[in-house]
């Protein structure tokens, strides 16, 4: 029983040693920052204070004290760490089509002990959302951080995002519909039982008072003798009275939402994000048919399938002014022809602001052929700051953890990562990633470890 | 598409447009004059406005589609030699040899080419999926098959018990009914389901004869008690005794038509029989009980020679049905679509198989009206489709050549009044003999501008390249 906990705690122990001591500065020397804001920096300096970047650029006064930790001329690169919008890889569990809102994505996931964080900081990614299983209305993301240590460790959000897929099947259609249609009635229903009870407490009070002032005049009257008849009479008064007197509660307590619709009542009321799947440009004009005008908040997720042809709808898409999620690989115009389809870039030509690229196939192979993808996007018409960006802060922006993966500005949080060269070569390693100002992951290090 | 957006604004297509204004006299009002040499000053500026207002307002929000210059197959009324036609909102406007073409007007030249009305799948797989209402949830309006379908000039097709425009890129009008036909099994096979097919048959028109009595005896009499209940009558039944149904066959045999011939004799009602291979052997008798058949005339049945009776199948079958003035549709022997199958053989190439009754001595025109007008009317949509009237949907394809040369390619397919398919702009078929480019025209049109006499210039030079057939 105890022992397994020991091994548990080891790792934690050698994390613990590693860590820099607080309130001490530490001066990264680099050769190429990409700060993600603005112009990339060659030859720059990164001061840490307290797991925060208190100065960066290229004329830093590095003060006494600071530990310099020079990585130049090695032709590194300094970049906010990866984020994967999607990592399929933890899933644990399989789920059908159906209406299942109660359930989250970290439901089926395991993180104690799983190797599978280890291997994807050694890519640099730091931050991963976790979808539940599953299709049509299958529940509500997850994200988790790579470095999450505890003996126990937790997502860092366990209830984000509302998943929505839309594929060629039909019951697909009817269920977002059935959906939206309920979650309006329990809206209204809910709407309804307020205003009753807001009439409830109104009368009552009404009756209080009435009540009171012919208490006030009886007491007057009391003194005067009293005729049989209206002895009973009042008896009776009293009686439907009492009845009457059961007082509506103080407080509004809402009807009871099933637990399955209920965070698709959060998207209507547009307290919750919607993240739809959509798996080709048909299920797009179905969703535009299931919408029709409503104004809700919602991102899209594209899955490439055999179809390849969001082509067919790129201005739409981008015009529709959301962030759009797709796999970071070139497609095929259709399956008869080798016409190469760059929907990353069509979409930025047309004006798509936030763009996501997430690795086109699960698990660790995935990760590894990502940078691969989004190279080839970029080679074939991608701007590269904005692919950089769409692995990075843009991910993290969705998850609502700018704080954590942002540009690399002053005051911003110290994760980082260091790629030996150009991020998109994929030759180059992820070799040091740096989370609040401590190292939490070292090539070199590990591969040490892993020789012995 | 935004591929046809790019179409639109390049300079020689609104010098085609020019041109065809300038020039041709059936693009002129049709109540004006011969045109005096003012006039078409007149008519050019206004054209130099169109161009000018076509690059600031997007071609889209003109409601309007104009096809000039080609001839139009209208399929009831004839042949309109380099006629034009306009369409406004997706259904068709105008169609003759004068048409005044709007302002804005999206203007597609079809010089030396066949317009012809959409063509219509009786039948089809792939194309929709679910049943019924559902079809229009599972539609893909962006499928290979749709495409493909376009680009063999469908343009509507029943399939998944729900009859589908092909309205690439929306749902918009993409459904127009479900379920058009009641099935009905009537085989010499089943001796016992055609007993109890009759008996329901029997009591339908039992019950239609009872309520008819009672409404008379009620306009005389005032006590005359309760309707007649349909109770235990076949709703189906009922509805295709009224006229309100179709009942669908599936027959290939001699025996088999004879027998619906007798069913259809008794109990009258609209009818389509699938199949059909010995139908040529009864074709009177089909005719005489008004049945609509849906043919595949390259389908083989060989004769048997025990009968005493003509048997078998017959590249005649289609001729002799249409003598005998039996309506039919024409389907090929594979209900899918592909670029690999055997030309002909499936929705790619429907016009071929029709090209076979034409070769069993069927008339071209019938032909043209097996894959158009009398699809459509064995669906229930003849008010809608098959045919180039003012008032029905602009539902067309534009061909290089006559729609059952082997050949011909389509063009331009529009659906809904939107072009949805341009050979040149689709990866299919645009390298096979790319259609003419337009330098012909616009060096004709410079020559025009130019005060040289064109009126010969037109016809020779913005002749397609196809080597059309003659026509019958």
């Amino acid at each position: 029983m105890i022992a397994p906990l020991f091994l548990f705690v080891l790792p934690v122990f050698a994390q613990e040693t590693e860590r820099e001591p607080l309130g001490r500065l530490t001066a990264y020397r680099v050769d190429h920052v990409e700060t993600l804001d603005g112009d990339a920096l060659k030859k720059a300096v990164i001061l840490v204070r307290d797991g925060v970047i208190e100065r960066i650029g290229k004329t830093v006064i590095i003060p006494d004290g600071a530990v310099v930790k020079d990585f130049r001329g090695q032709g590194w690169t300094v970049m906010p760490p990866f984020t994967v919008s999607h990592a399929s890889a933890f899933q644990g569990a399989t789920r059908g089509r159906g209406r299942n809102g109660k359930y989250v994505g970290i439901d089926t996931v395991w993180l104690a002990d799983n190797e599978l964080l280890k291997d994807y900081l050694s890519h640099g990614v730091l931050l991963a959302g976790i979808d539940p299983p599953g299709t049509g209305i299958p529940g509500r993301t997850s994200v988790i951080r790579m470095t999450a240590h505890a003996p126990v460790p937790e997502a860092v959000v366990q209830d984000l995002h509302l998943k929505l897929t839309l594929d060629s099947n039909r019951s697909a259609k009817d269920l977002l519909r059935n959906g939206l249609k309920d979650a309006d009635a329990a809206i209204k229903k809910e709407e309804k039982a307020k205003v009753d009870w807001e009439q409830a407490r109104k009368d009552w009070a009404e009756k209080q008072k009435t009540k009171a002032e012919a208490e006030k005049k009886e007491a007057s009257k009391k003194e005067a003798p009293k005729k049989e008849g209206s002895a009973s009479a009042a008896k009776e008064n009293d009686k439907e009275q009492k009845e009457e007197e059961k007082e509506p509660p103080k407080e509004f307590t809402a009807p009871k939402i099933d637990s399955q619709l209920s965070p698709v009542v959060d998207w209507v009321r547009k307290e919750r994000v919607a993240q739809i799947w959509l798996s080709d440009a048909a299920e797009w004009v179905h969703w535009n048919d299931i919408l029709k005008d409503r104004e809700l908040p919602w991102e899209l997720v594209l899955s490439h399938t055999s179809s390849h042809n969001f082509h067919e709808v790129v201005e739409e898409l981008a015009s529709a002014g959301v962030r759009i999620d797709l796999p970071a690989r070139l497609a095929m115009q259709t399956r008869y022809t080798r016409i190469h389809i760059n929907l990353a870039a069509e979409l930025v030509d047309a004006g798509l602001e936030k763009l996501v690229l997430r690795p086109s196939s699960s698990g660790v192979s995935g990760l590894s052929s990502w940078r691969v993808g989004v190279a080839d996007l970029v080679r074939e018409g991608l701007d590269k700051t904005i692919a950089l960006k769409s692995m990075t802060i843009e991910p993290a922006a969705s998850m609502g953890q700018e704080e954590v993966v942002g540009p690399l500005v002053v005051g911003m949080a110290a994760n980082f990562i260091f790629v030996s060269g150009d991020p998109l070569d994929p030759l180059a390693e992820v070799v040091l990633v740096v989370e609040d100002g401590k190292t939490v992951y070292d090539r070199e290090l590990e591969e040490q470890e892993e020789g012995r | 598409m935004n591929h046809f957006k790019k179409l639109l604004p390049t300079p020689s297509f609104l010098w085609t447009a020019l041109f065809l204004l300038f020039l041709t006299p059936w693009l002129t009002a049709q109540d004006s004059p011969e045109p005096s040499a003012d006039d078409t000053d007149a008519a050019v500026e206004e054209i130099v406005e169109t161009e000018e207002s076509t690059e600031v307002a997007p071609p889209k929000e003109s409601p309007y589609l104009a096809v000039v210059g080609g001839d139009i197959y209208t399929v009831t009324d004839g042949m309109i030699a380099r006629g034009a036609l306009l369409a406004k909102n997706g259904r068709i406007m105008k169609v003759g040899k004068r048409v005044r073409i709007p302002k804005g007007a999206r203007i597609i030249d079809a010089t030396g080419m066949r317009v012809y009305p959409g063509l219509i799948a009786v039948d089809s797989s792939g194309f929709l999926r679910g049943s019924g209402a559902s079809a229009r949830d599972g539609f893909d309006p962006f499928s290979l098959t749709l495409d493909l379908g376009l680009a063999g000039g469908l343009t509507t097709v029943h399939g998944s018990n729900a009859v589908a425009k092909l309205t690439r890129g929306s749902l918009d009008g993409m459904l127009l009914t479900t379920s058009p036909w009641v099935k009905l099994n009537w085989t010499s096979t089943s001796p016992a389901s055609r007993r109890s097919l009759r008996n329901s048959f029997s009591k339908a028109r039992d019950l239609i004869r009872a309520v008819r009595a009672w409404e008379r005896d009620k306009q005389i009499k005032s006590d005359v008690g309760e309707e007649p209940e349909a109770k235990g009558v076949n709703s189906d039944h009922l509805r295709l005794l009224r006229g309100e149904a179709t009942a669908r066959f599936a027959a290939n045999s001699l025996k088999d038509l004879l027998g619906i011939c007798d069913l259809l004799e008794e109990f009258p009602m609209q009818s389509v029989i699938f199949g059909g291979r010995e139908a040529w052997a009864c074709a009177g008798r089909l005719g005489r009980v008004n049945a609509r058949m849906v043919l595949t005339p390259r389908a083989k049945q060989y004769a048997d020679d025990r009968l005493n009776r003509p048997s078998g199948w017959s590249i005649e079958n289609a001729q002799k049905l249409w003598a005998a003035g039996v309506e039919f549709a024409i389907l090929p022997s594979q209900k899918s679509i592909s670029t690999g199958g055997i030309a002909g053989r499936d929705l790619l190439t429907l016009p071929m198989e029709a090209a076979f009754a034409i070769r069993g001595g069927l008339s071209q025109k019938a032909a043209l009206r097996s894959v158009t007008l009398d699809a459509a009317k064995i669906l229930g949509l003849e008010d809608r489709l098959g045919s180039l009237e003012p008032g029905k949907d602009a539902d067309f394809i534009i061909c290089d050549g006559d729609l059952f040369d082997y050949r011909t390619f389509v063009q331009w397919s529009v659906v809904e009044g939107n072009v949805v398919y341009d050979k040149q702009e689709m990866p299919y078929f645009a390298h096979i003999r790319p259609r003419p480019a337009s330098e012909k025209v616009l060096a004709a049109v410079v020559e025009a501008l130019e005060g040289e006499s064109t009126e010969v210039a037109v016809e020779e030079s913005a002749v397609s390249d196809v080597d059309a057939p003659e026509e019958e």
